[in-house]
């Protein structure tokens, strides 16, 4: 564990990304009332109290996601992660949180752990899931059920595993960029953003 | 007190009415008696009357003085009383005031002492206060020091905004020269372009006339190889001829052989056609030399015309080749400082973003150092490449004069050896190896840097590409194109075999290709392929990237559920259209169609539901009833069997048994049928009786024999 240790090394650095996806993606659909709060229980994690979900299918689908997704990211060859909200009536998609990683593949040839202090890495982690919840404040409403996707931008030679498949980038049409803030582990750099559909002023 | 006041009241009033009546009735008494003595009796009585009043006066005021006595006495008692409770009261009073004094006295004491604690924290306090002062004075003094120390340091910012806004300036200035310089460039770009695109249509000129030239070449060629077809046809006329000799000294020997077998006649005809022949041959052979003259005369205007081809096709390759590189170096400079102008711009518009916040002028600095370091080993690596290419070029372009010169000692070669053409075979072909040998050095050569060639232009494009990433890595966008190094070593081994002409015109279609290799790799240079830019949402390179999602992700769960819902529904409102439809077409037929009945789900009426009720009630009660009249019949039907012994039971419709317990079987009994004939019914019933009667009477008796028995 990393925890342990003074350094970062590729595979603590994959876990740190890989679980900061995992609360982060818990907060937004908590945020945005994609699932109703009553599924959701508090947790402490990074020094904050986090929303989680209790709902067993949602769980394992992000297991499932996220473990993946940890696998990849030990291999550095993951270039976006995205989660997409869409309006079930009408096929929109309503909003696009973008998280663009930038993979140190230096890391990969050597296994000399960097030196990073994890709890500043909690700290810059902790300041993007808090921005997170404060874009709640000028994000437009979700009225209509949706649903969310996750997404993830891989180089074209990797191997897709069984339970994956190919899809569209789901851009949104006329949309409302905001840049949030980043953070880096020193092997993995994670920009966030998010994308949303402009809505006409009434 | 009261009480014997009026009790002495009274009595004293009783007193005084017993003496009046007393005194009355002696008055009475005394009447008859002496009327003399009157006067001394009114005088006695008033002088008793007197007395009495005085003695009532008396006892009246002793009384009053009683009651005086008893009331002062009362007043003592209660002045006395009062008194007492005053005195008490005062004691209390006195008590209280004494706890109170002491209580006081007490307080007094502790306020006393909380006053020396309070002096004593006063005087803890004043010192305190002191060396707080103290402590305040030396706080002062060194806050007094920060500030001259900010303000110190706010001079020296403001010092380094002034120097951070020149180099702004400077930069500014740089930015403006550099875009003079870009715009100067782009200028001389432009007439580059136009001198390019019209050395370009020249030399497509050059190209279509080279091509013409090949055509001629090609044709030329192929009446060589006539020409040589001509020439071997030829040489096989000339074998024959010279065979023909000696078939006429055969037919000769043949004529004087057959001159005394044959008649003159055959003879005569067989010489005219051999003569005949002759003359033919003669003229055939005269044909030929001559054509095989004319042949070779063309064949050597048509080897002149192609000397001075090829070189003019040389000398436009050349051009050509010159000014390619020349248009690639121009390109790759304006590459260059383009990307140079961008890295410049993207630094300036980090700079610009990060200068609010933080310290800035340090790492400003740096980086500017930085950038320049990497800008100028950039620049010197690149002129070391282009110097390297410069020469290779160089070297290419010497060894295809050297190839030209040696291609042009072949032809002389080739003509010494057409002129020479049977003889002289062995010196030439010593020669001929020596050239084929240069050849080949020289074509190995020539394939050695074209690799060269190629390994440098290679190294070029890897630099382009890691000053891409450097600049990428300052998070500026790259404009760096990816050319694929096409190599197309169209060149294949020569064989060896092959007549010496042959292989020039390889080599020659080889140096073709290979100048259409380069030109398309200019092509491709110049294209700049273009490269979705990274940073706008959502884009992404497809030639690079793929976007990956989980199968069974909660949108298509959604969407699924969202679809069956949808057929759920859409089902259930046809069923119910066609519900109502046959409803309203129906009416009272729907309950005896039961397909429709098993789906009703109409709600039902109350009188349908009180009707329910009702029926389930009327069943329950039925099924009571029987219950219970099952349970009665049969106790009935036991009672009436022991009682009068007889079992009555229904075999079928109007047929009954009777069994008796005496019988003397199980299997005993009598059968009776009921008839609607009353007279029959009553016959039976009569019948019946009978038999019953004497049945118990004769069982009766048995009994009782049995009894008496046992």
């Amino acid at each position: 564990m990393t925890s342990t240790l003074n350094g970062i090394t590729l595979k603590g650095s994959a876990e740190l990304v890989a679980d900061f996806f995992s609360f982060g993606i818990n907060s937004i659909l908590y945020q945005r009332g994609i699932y109703p709060p009553e599924t959701f229980s508090r947790v402490t994690h990074y020094d904050m109290s986090l929303q989680l979900t209790t709902d067993p299918k949602l769980k394992n689908y992000l297991t499932n996601v996220v473990s993946q997704l940890k696998e990849w990211l030990f291999e550095c060859t993951v270039q976006k992660f995205v989660l997409v909200i869409t309006c079930l009536e009408t096929n929109e998609v309503l909003e696009r949180w973008q998280f663009d990683i930038d993979c140190d593949k230096s890391a990969k040839e050597s296994s000399a752990p960097r030196e990073k202090s994890i709890k500043i890495i909690q700290d810059e982690i902790r300041s993007v899931i808090r921005q997170i919840t404060a874009t709640v404040t000028f994000l437009p409403l979700l009225e209509t059920p949706c649903a969310f996707d996750l997404l993830v931008y891989t180089d074209k030679d990797l191997l897709v595993p069984d339970k994956w498949e190919a899809s569209g980038p789901q851009i949104i049409d006329q949309s409302e960029e905001v840049r949030l803030r980043s953070f880096t582990t020193s092997i993995h750099k994670v920009n966030s953003m998010v994308a949303y559909k402009r809505t006409d002023s009434v | 007190m009261d009480l014997e006041d009026d009790t002495s009241v009274l009595t004293t009033l009783k007193s005084f009415n017993s003496f009046i009546s007393h005194t009355e009735a002696p008055q009475r008494l005394s009447e008859g008696s002496a009327g003399s003595g009157n006067l001394q009796s009114q005088y006695k009585r008033s002088m008793e009357l007197l007395e009495a009043g005085e003695r009532v006066h008396s006892n009246n005021r002793y009384l009053q003085l009683d009651e005086e006595k008893k009331q002062m006495e009362l007043s003592h008692k209660r002045a006395r009383y009062e008194l007492e409770k005053v005195a008490s009261d005062s004691a209390r009073d006195l008590e209280h005031e004494v706890d109170r004094n002491q209580d006081l006295l007490g307080r007094l004491k502790k306020f006393q002492e909380r006053e020396t604690e309070a002096a004593k924290n006063l005087s803890e306090q004043v010192e305190a206060n002191r060396a707080l002062r103290k402590n305040m004075e030396g706080l002062n003094r060194k806050l007094e020091e920060r500030d001259t120390r900010l303000n110190t340091a706010n001079q020296t910012i403001s010092s380094l905004k002034d120097d951070i806004r020149e180099l702004t300036q400077r930069i500014q200035n740089q930015d403006s020269t550099t875009s003079s310089q870009t715009l100067e460039n782009q200028e001389l770009q432009e007439q580059k372009h136009q001198e390019v695109s019209q050395l370009c249509q020249s030399l497509q000129a050059a190209q279509s006339s080279c091509s013409e030239h090949i055509v001629k070449i090609k044709e030329l060629e192929r009446r060589l190889a006539l020409q040589e077809q001509d020439i071997a046809i030829v040489k096989t006329v000339k074998s024959e001829v010279a065979k023909v000799p000696n078939l006429e000294k055969d037919l000769k020997r043949l004529r004087e052989d057959n001159a005394f077998l044959r008649k003159p006649e055959d003879l005569s005809r067989e010489v005219i056609h051999i003569q005949q022949r002759e003359i033919a041959l003669k003229e055939q052979n005269y044909t030929l030399s001559s054509r095989v003259r004319s042949a070779e005369r063309s064949q050597n205007e048509h080897r002149a015309e192609l000397c001075q081809q090829r070189s003019k096709t040389l000398e436009e390759q050349k051009k050509r080749e010159t000014q390619d590189s020349l248009v690639r170096r121009l390109q790759k400079r304006v590459l260059l400082l383009t990307k140079e102008r961008d890295g410049m711009r993207a630094i300036l518009e980090s700079y610009d973003s990060e200068l609010a916040p933080t310290e800035y002028s340090p790492q400003l600095n740096k980086r500017l150092r930085e950038a320049e370091d990497i800008l100028q080993k950039t620049q010197s690596h690149n002129v070391e490449m282009e110097a390297q290419l410069t020469k290779s070029q160089e070297e290419t372009g010497t060894l295809k004069l050297q190839l030209q010169t040696v291609e042009l000692e072949l032809e002389s070669l080739k003509k010494h050896q057409a002129s020479a053409a049977d003889s002289n075979t062995s010196g030439t072909k010593e020669e001929l190896n020596i050239l084929r040998q240069k050849i080949e050095d020289l074509e190995s050569e020539r394939q050695r840097l074209e690799e060269q060639n190629n390994i440098l232009e290679m190294r070029l494009e890897r630099h382009i590409l890691q000053e891409d990433q450097l600049l990428l890595t300052r998070g500026l966008e790259p404009l760096g194109c990816t050319p694929t190094a096409l190599q197309n070593n169209m060149f294949s081994s020569q064989d060896l075999r092959k007549r010496l002409f042959i292989k020039i015109s390889v080599l020659q279609i080889a140096g073709h290709q290979k100048e259409k290799s380069l030109r398309y790799n200019l092509h491709l240079d110049s294209s700049m392929v273009p490269f979705i830019a990274l940073g706008t949402e959502g884009d992404y390179d497809p030639i690079k990237t793929r976007v990956l999602h989980f199968k069974m992700n909660p949108t298509t769960v959604a969407k699924q559920q969202r679809q069956q819902d949808i057929d759920a529904l859409r089902e259930e409102v046809t069923r119910l259209s066609e519900l109502v439809r046959s409803l309203q077409e129906g009416g009272a037929m729907v309950q005896g169609d039961s397909s429709i009945n098993a789906s009703l789900s109409l709600p039902p009426s109350k009188e349908v539901v009180d009707l329910r009720k009702q029926m389930e009630s009327l069943e329950l009660r039925n099924q009571r009833l029987k219950e219970v009249f099952q349970r009665k019949i049969q106790e009935f039907r036991t009672v009436c069997y022991v009682l009068t012994g007889y079992q009555i039971d229904i075999t079928t419709e109007n047929q009954y048994r009777l069994t008796s317990v005496y019988a003397e079987q199980m299997d005993d009994s009598l059968l009776f049928k009921k008839e609607e004939i009353e007279s029959q019914g009553q016959l039976i019933k009569t019948y019946s009786q009978l038999t019953v009667n004497l049945l118990t009477t004769e069982r009766w008796r048995e009994r009782k024999e049995c009894m008496e028995e046992g």
